[in-house]
């Protein structure tokens, strides 16, 4: 064990050199790659679809190796630990593997069949993600630490995180472990700034794919970054309604997954709403749901399934893809505009002008101006408004509230009482 | 396969991640055991201790016959591993079917578990052999002493659980789900006149 009191990163061993601890002593740094076990870690796979005992023993042998590997990594003290994580290639690929291939529970077949199936997968896990705690984690003790700014990049430029593997663990994890995962996440951008960077450049990709689902649909949105125009001939031209059945199962998946994925993201660590907003993410979104959902909603309801136990799935997802939307777009709305009003921050006039102009710009979104509204009813927000901003221009609140009032009779909905 | 995922969109269109590909990957199992075998030779109980053991412990007549059925195990380890590998392979083998028979009668489940987790499919009858020979090898010695025995050369492979990094960090296993409540919004059939129907949160 290395010196206390000492950042990993500034301390020395003098151990044993030659592979069998034989020969003479030797002096290197505590972080060195001499000092990493060869474990070979194995990558992980994900339970079997159909559970012929093959493939379970298969399963089952692969997640052994896992877990004795990752109990064993868990077990290593601080130094040895970050030494086995910064340069051991197989322990990288086996927990990526994991964040690319492990069940969420929105997938269609999330649940593994046999109890020693779930057993085996709840056990990794865990030890996946104490693993990837322990990595955001610089200082575990008074004695084991590594120097912040050390700790920003040796995560950063080992790839330990980036921007794909959060939102992995997010939607793998988020949902019982918020509060822990704020801290990683927190952690992370605090120690690395770059990863702002990152999430700068990914958020288009993220865009990119929404306007890929349009496209897929034969639909297009506006500020949409699809590049050529739609074909006139509209017997040549996708949609919902004449994709293979396949496809259209695929696309709804694509669609529920990055929903869920992206709003895992955002309520778990909603500072990055402001990157997302410095793209326009929030009117996108609005005009995605606008185009999107009627037609996919229609697909849905309207083609021939000889199965419908998966039409009856595929209408839950979209209602869930729906659902995750709108609240995505309350969260963004309540980051970067309303708890700034409600604070009482200096600029407030600025964010009550932001806030207003999202709602005027969500007007022609009929459909999803209503689906908002009736979650989070526009009128509540227009009236934290006047008492946080009294000099609010009347004129204007009436006629966005006017305007919601006729998204409701123009899609011929009832607004709830 | 995994199905669609944004994340497999961002991994492979965008620039903020480390190009890999995982879904093809085939990982050869052999390299893996081969390596545990390796880290199980490294450390704790040795064939060389094996011995010294049963020497120490029973008188010359005894010794002799536990020697024979050790020499046994040896065989059998022999065909366990490959025949290519040399004699220090044989012999950790060998330690590992006598931790792991040393308190059983019979191979069970958990035993042809473990020993195809360590040496890949193996001959049963190997197993076997093995097995009722390290039962016969051990007898005369009585069963806590042999138990003391393993456990004290085996502690260092052992993990120490009360020192694993997370051990009293409170973990959920829930994850997000769809909402069963999000029924179809007709009974019997597709009806345009319900289309944009609430969210009914």
């Amino acid at each position: 064990m290395a010196c206390a009191l000492v950042p990993l990163d500034e301390q020395q061993v003098t151990e044993a050199a030659g592979p069998l601890g034989l020969g003479k002593e030797r002096t290197l740094p505590a972080l060195h790659p001499d000092r990493k076990e060869e474990r070979c870690f194995v990558p992980y796979k994900p339970p079997p679809e159909d559970s012929s005992p093959a493939q379970v023993e298969e399963f089952l042998e692969y997640g052994r190796f896992i877990m004795e590997d990752l109990d064993w990594l868990l077990n290593l003290p601080h130094d040895k630990f970050w030494c086995q994580v910064v340069f051991d290639e197989s322990l990288q690929k086996c927990l990526d593997s994991y964040l690319c291939h492990a069940p969420r529970g929105l997938d269609p077949s999330s649940l593994p069949s046999s109890p020693a199936l779930s057993e085996m997968q709840r056990s990794i896990h865990r030890a996946v993600f104490m693993t990837f705690l322990r990595m955001a984690t610089h200082k575990e003790s008074k004695e084991c630490f590594i120097t912040p700014l050390v700790f920003g990049e040796i995560i950063y430029n080992n790839f330990l995180f980036d921007i794909p593997k959060i939102l992995d663990l997010c939607v793998l994890f988020g949902k019982g472990n918020s509060q822990l995962l704020h801290k990683m996440i927190e952690n992370i951008f605090t120690q690395q700034p770059c990863y702002y960077g990152d999430l700068d450049e990914a958020v288009p990709s993220i865009l990119q794919v929404l306007d890929t689902i349009l496209a897929k649909c034969g639909l297009q949105c506006e500020g949409g970054t699809a590049t050529e125009p739609l074909k006139l001939d509209s017997r040549s031209r996708p949609s919902a309604m004449t994709m293979s059945q396949q496809n259209l199962v695929d696309l709804v998946l694509y669609l529920c997954d990055s929903c869920t994925t992206i709003q895992a993201f955002l309520d778990i660590f909603p500072e990055a709403c402001t990157t997302f907003h410095c793209h326009g993410f929030l009117n996108r979104l609005a005009s995605f749901y606008e185009v999107a959902v009627p037609d996919l909603e229609k697909a849905v309801r309207k083609r021939n399934f000889d199965d419908k136990s998966l039409q009856e799935d595929l209408w839950k997802r979209v209602c869930h893809s729906r659902r995750t939307m709108v609240e995505t777009t309350h969260l963004m709305l309540q980051q970067s505009c309303l708890r700034p009003i409600l604070e009482g921050s200096e600029n407030i006039h600025t964010f009550v002008e932001e806030l207003l102009q999202h709602f005027t710009t969500f007007l022609p979104e009929k459909r999803f101006l209503v689906d908002y509204d009736e979650q989070f009813p526009v009128a509540d927000d227009v009236s934290l408004l006047q008492q946080a901003f009294p000099l609010i221009d009347e004129t204007r609140t009436s006629y966005l509230l006017q305007g919601v009032a006729d998204a409701w009779d123009s899609i011929g909905r009832r607004r709830p009482q | 396969m995994s199905p669609p995922r944004l994340t497999g969109a961002l991994r492979s269109f965008s620039t903020v991640s480390k190009r890999e590909e995982f879904t093809e990957q085939v990982y050869d199992m052999k390299i893996k055991r081969l390596k545990r075998q390796e880290l199980f030779s490294r450390e704790g109980l040795t064939w060389q201790k094996i011995v010294q053991f049963f020497t120490q412990h029973l008188d010359k007549a005894e010794q002799q016959s536990a020697i024979q059925e050790l020499k046994s195990v040896l065989q059998a380890a022999k065909q366990i591993v490959d025949t290519e590998h040399g004699q220090d392979t044989i012999e950790s083998a060998a330690v590992f079917l006598f931790e792991t028979f040393h308190n059983k009668d019979h191979v069970g489940l958990e035993e042809t578990r473990a020993i195809k987790q360590m040496f890949g499919p193996f001959p049963f009858s190997a197993a076997d052999t093995s097995c009722a020979a390290v039962s016969r090898a051990v007898a005369p010695l009585g069963e806590s002493l042999v138990e003391e025995f393993v456990r004290s050369q085996s502690s260092c492979r052992i993990p120490q659980r009360s020192t694993a990094f997370g051990r009293n960090i409170s973990f959920s296993y829930d994850c997000y789900a769809l909402d069963p409540q999000e029924a179809l919004p007709w009974d019997g059939g597709p009806d345009e006149e319900t289309s944009g129907g609430g969210l009914d949160f």
